[in-house]
C-alpha cells in the first residue's frame, strides 16, 4: 500500500462545526467507490441516493420524508469528496469526506458546516467556524449547568 | 415545522462565523453584562465596530439587552440560542456516526 506523507495537521482555526472519523480496513480506492457510486451510497447513506459524480453535479438523498439535495463541490479521486446539501426551505451545509491511507486501511473523516447567505457565497467552507465547534458545545454545556445551579 | 427553527440556527452559526463576535460571546459567557465601550476597551476595534457586532448578535438572538441603570445599553448572553446551535451540532454528529458506521460495514464486507 502506498504511504502518503502525513498531511500537516490542520490549524485549530480550520476545524469545522462538525467533524467525525472512522477507520476502515480497506484501501482508499475501495472507500472512494462506496462514497461516490450512487448504488454503493444506497448501501449506507440512505435508501435512495442520486449522484452525478462530477464537479457541479447534483446529489439527492432521500430517507422517507427526510430529503436533502445539493451540488458536488470537490472531487479529488481517492482523497476528497465534498458537496453542499439542504432540506427544502432550510439552510445549506457543506459536507466533505477526506480519505487518508494508513497501514492496513484508511481513515475517513467527514466534516459538516452550515453555510450562510450573508457571508461569502463563493468557496464552500469559506465560512467555516474556525475551531469553534467543540468550544460552542463546551460553552453551551457549561452555561446550562450554570443556569441550573 | 422545523424550518423556522432551523433558519434561526443558521442565523446563530452565521453570527458566530466572525472571530470578533465569537470573542464577544466568550466574554459574555463568563457572566455579567457588557457595554460597547467596555468591550472596545478589551478588543482591538472601535466602539462603533463593537456596537455593530452586538447588534448582529442581538439579531441572531445570541445576546439580549439587559435591564441595567446607566446611559449606555448593556448586553447579556442569551444561552438558549447557543443551546440550539449545540443541539444542531449534536444531531449532526450522531447522524454522521451512524452513517460512518454503516459505511465501514458496507466497505469491509466486500
Amino acid at each position: 500500500m502506498k504511504l502518503r506523507d502525513e498531511t500537516p495537521k490542520q490549524a485549530d482555526e480550520k476545524t469545522p462545526w462538525v467533524e467525525r472519523e472512522t477507520m476502515i480496513e480497506a484501501s482508499p480506492e475501495e472507500v472512494w467507490e462506496a462514497l461516490t457510486d450512487e448504488d454503493r451510497l444506497e448501501e449506507w447513506m440512505a435508501p435512495e441516493v442520486d449522484l452525478d459524480p462530477v464537479e457541479g453535479g447534483g446529489i439527492a438523498v432521500r430517507d422517507g420524508d427526510d430529503q436533502r439535495s445539493g451540488k458536488v463541490e470537490t472531487l479529488e479521486e481517492n482523497e476528497r469528496f465534498g458537496f453542499t446539501w439542504s432540506r427544502p426551505g432550510e439552510g445549506e451545509s457543506f459536507v466533505e469526506f477526506m480519505i487518508e491511507a494508513l497501514p492496513g486501511g484508511s481513515r475517513v473523516t467527514v466534516v459538516e458546516t452550515p453555510l450562510h447567505s450573508a457571508a461569502t457565497n463563493t468557496a464552500a467552507g469559506s465560512t467555516m467556524a474556525f475551531g469553534w465547534g467543540p468550544r460552542l458545545l463546551r460553552l453551551s454545556h457549561t452555561l446550562r449547568f450554570a443556569l441550573v445551579a | 415545522l422545523r424550518a423556522p427553527a432551523h433558519r434561526h440556527v443558521d442565523a446563530v452559526f452565521d453570527a458566530l462565523a466572525d472571530p470578533t463576535r465569537r470573542r464577544v460571546v466568550e466574554t459574555l459567557a463568563r457572566g455579567g453584562t457588557v457595554t460597547a465601550s467596555g468591550l472596545a476597551a478589551q478588543l482591538p476595534i472601535t466602539r462603533q465596530a463593537v456596537a455593530k457586532h452586538l447588534a448582529q448578535l442581538d439579531d441572531a438572538g445570541l445576546v439580549q439587552r439587559a435591564d441595567a441603570p446607566g446611559r449606555e445599553v448593556r448586553y447579556a448572553l442569551r444561552p438558549g440560542a447557543l443551546g440550539e446551535a449545540a443541539g444542531w451540532m449534536r444531531d449532526a454528529e450522531a447522524a454522521w456516526d451512524g452513517r460512518l458506521g454503516r459505511l465501514k460495514v458496507a466497505v469491509e464486507r466486500r
